[in-house]
């Protein structure tokens, strides 16, 4: 019997599992058919799940950690069990401002991971000459870009709260607004980042996996309610994002992939714009213009797709460090209602695919590829560095935040979060 | 697009103070009622529909309407008209940055909310079936700002309404043209009579279940291949 689910999808190069499982007939052989509908902001695709509109979403990580530690619409209605992919996004600023930084600070700029120093000292100088803050964009409040960004800027000391402006910026408009000088710089996904390099007007300072390797990304978000009571199909729509993910994993496979989703309904780019977030070859970064970075996506490999809760934890301390929630909320119960790591293994048990034995791994103690033998069979994963070389001990985020010397004192959750991060922990 | 710069104080009336009138002459007129107009910030990259919508507001609110607006000077512009509730295209890909504006920043003491949020999901429904998303400085009456969300959600559905007419009486003419050409074909060249022409393309359309017009459309695609084909012949 053939279920029906509908699935939407952001405009960027990493909805490919979804797109390739479609079109390449993955959902089909499991059973499912599935129509995908293309969303032009995070917050409508987040309704849309919330109401039932549609079956599952390629969303933020912390969107779904956001909605299981209470804050925004649907408080405790989202969760995963299957991450998409890791990696995948990079901070890009000016022309202008790179060759500020360069001309301050050459020693360091040439230099990977690309830090922030050269910028703080950009923003000190345009302080005292008096000049107004430098204004960098994300693209939404809850979003590994957003924490990405914080994290480089704070590690090189500056206070993304004082030093300069953050603001949210639809990803389709960032080249535009860096081209007007309505912003310096911003993080974003693919092809936004290529886009303004191609087009002289910005240049790629670091990537996402430089400020962390093999973070979690996009994850397949569905409405817990839903995945209690759909539970087979849950595990069939895991299995064929497991599948088509593998099959990503292939560089031999991205060119194709690449063609797939450059198509109007999908990405609606061209392919040249495109391949090279998927190949990994003749990226930017450290103000480089072809380097090749083929974990710049990771879809598949270094047991990827397992929602690690040590991952829900992470984004979790940082929306605590920010004041984005409250300090004594109790991570475990969240990271157990947003990441569903059993039912990852429950659905990939037949295809053959080895799934971790444990829940949580420390983060940032691998400096290169490893062996992880606590599984089903020993997976070679990828290292998990931070870019400041801390370490985040999943049964010690206490501490970990308390490391930070750059943070919110205080909450910045209004009323009405409050409220709702209070009434779901009772 | 209305100004939002005139004060008004607790008890004027419900009318808006537009920039030009002034607001003392009216508000004698008007039922009194115990806080002043609400500042509604009007985001719809369809200035059609926004002229709909905002006439629909202003006698209740202090209307501001943008069109073009994003990011960065978006987030200026609310921090300059400082509104009580924003009114937008559900799909319009500016919600995300409204969305910054739920945490507490320095330069954003209030927090704005989606209005939806305590009304339970059939009200959010109703809303997202009509396209409208609403956002509200959070601690604002659902109350006072209920009446704003369903003018904006009518208007929206009346806009929508007017297009989908507007549509389907293009799709009708073009609909009775192709069918009076095609019976004419048929008049013309197999000798029917009006009333024969028409009832065989009736039976076609109920034998194939298809609309009349595709029929029609069909006759007029063969008989103009037949036509042309012996056209050819007879000249050779």
């Amino acid at each position: 019997m053939t279920v029906q689910l509908t699935l939407g999808f952001a405009q960027l190069t990493d909805c490919a599992p979804l797109v390739v499982a479609k079109e390449k007939g993955v959902f089909a052989t499991h059973g499912l058919d599935v129509s995908l509908k293309r969303f032009a902001s995070w917050a409508a695709m987040r309704d849309a799940l919330g109401t039932g509109a549609i079956d599952g979403a390629h969303m933020l990580s912390p969107m779904v950690v956001a909605s299981a530690a209470g804050i925004g619409p649907f408080p405790g209605e989202f969760t995963t069990a299957f991450t998409l992919n890791l990696n995948g996004n990079a901070i890009t600023v000016s022309t202008a401002v790179f060759e500020a930084m360069a001309s301050m600070a050459p020693e360091t700029i040439t230099r990977r991971p690309l830090s922030a120093y050269a910028l703080k000292m950009l923003i000190e100088r345009r302080k005292e000459d008096g000049k107004e803050p430098l204004t960098f964009a994300h693209v939404y409040p809850h979003s590994m870009h957003a924490l990405e960004l914080r994290y480089w800027l704070a590690a090189a000391g500056i206070d993304p709260a004082k030093d300069l402006n953050l603001v949210v910026v639809p990803p389709a408009l960032m080249v535009d607004a860096l081209a007007a000088g309505q912003i310096d710089g911003y993080c974003v996904g693919e092809p936004w980042n290529n886009a303004a390099v191609v087009a002289g007007i910005g240049r790629t300072l670091i990537t996402s996996g430089e400020i962390w390797s093999n973070g979690p990304e996009k994850v397949l978000a569905v409405r817990d309610g839903w995945a209690n009571e759909n539970h087979e199909t849950h595990l069939k729509l895991i299995a064929a994002l497991t599948e088509s993910c593998a099959w990503l994993d292939d560089m031999d496979n991205r060119l194709t992939a690449a063609q797939i989703i450059s198509t109007p309904e999908y990405v609606d780019a061209p392919f040249d714009e495109i391949v090279g977030s998927l190949t990994g070859r003749n990226r930017q970064t450290g103000g480089e213009l072809r380097v090749d970075l083929p974990d710049f996506n990771v879809f598949h490999r270094y047991a990827a797709n397992f929602p690690w809760r040590s991952h829900a934890k992470w984004i979790l301390s940082q929306m605590i460090r920010w004041g984005e929630a409250p300090d004594d909320i109790d991570t475990r119960i969240v990271a157990n209602q947003a990441f569903r790591p059993e039912v990852y293994c429950e659905a990939v048990k037949g295809l053959g695919i080895p799934c971790p034995s444990t829940d949580e791994k420390m983060e940032g103690v691998h400096s290169h590829a490893w062996l992880l033998k606590d599984a089903t069979e020993p997976v070679a994963m990828g290292n998990d560095l931070f870019m400041d070389r801390r370490v985040f001990d999943p049964t010690n985020i206490d501490g970990y935040i308390s490391g930070f010397s750059i943070r919110n004192q205080t909450s910045r959750l209004g009323a009405s979060d409050t409220n709702q991060i209070s009434s779901l922990a009772k | 697009m209305t100004s939002p710069q005139t004060p008004v104080s607790s008890g004027s009336s419900s009318i808006l103070p537009s920039d030009h009138q002034g607001s003392e002459k009216e508000s004698s007129s008007g039922a009194a009622v115990s806080a002043a107009p609400l500042r509604v910030l009007l985001i719809d990259e369809d200035p059609e529909r926004a002229r709909q919508v905002e006439e629909g507001l202003v006698t209740n609110a202090i209307v501001h309407t943008t069109i073009h607006t994003h990011g960065r000077v978006l987030l200026e512009l609310i921090s300059k008209i400082s509104p009580d509730v924003i009114i937008m295209d559900c799909n319009s890909p500016d919600r995300d940055t409204i969305e910054s504006l739920r945490l507490v920043a320095q330069s954003n003491p209030k927090p704005i909310v989606m209005f939806v949020e305590e009304e339970g999901s059939d009200r959010m429904q109703d809303a997202i079936d009509a396209g409208v998303s609403a956002y509200v400085i959070d601690g604002l009456k659902p109350k006072r700002v209920q009446p704003l969300i369903d003018t904006a959600i009518a208007r929206f559905r009346h806009m929508d309404n007017l297009r989908n007419e507007l549509k389907k009486t293009k799709d009708d003419l073009a609909a009775r043209k192709a069918i009076e050409r095609a019976k004419g074909l048929l008049m013309q060249h197999h000798g029917m009579t009006e009333d024969q022409a028409f009832s065989s393309m009736r039976t076609m359309s109920q034998q194939q279940g298809k609309p009349l017009k595709d029929v029609a459309e069909s006759i007029l695609t063969i008989l103009g291949m037949l036509m042309n084909n012996k056209d050819k012949g007879d000249m050779s």
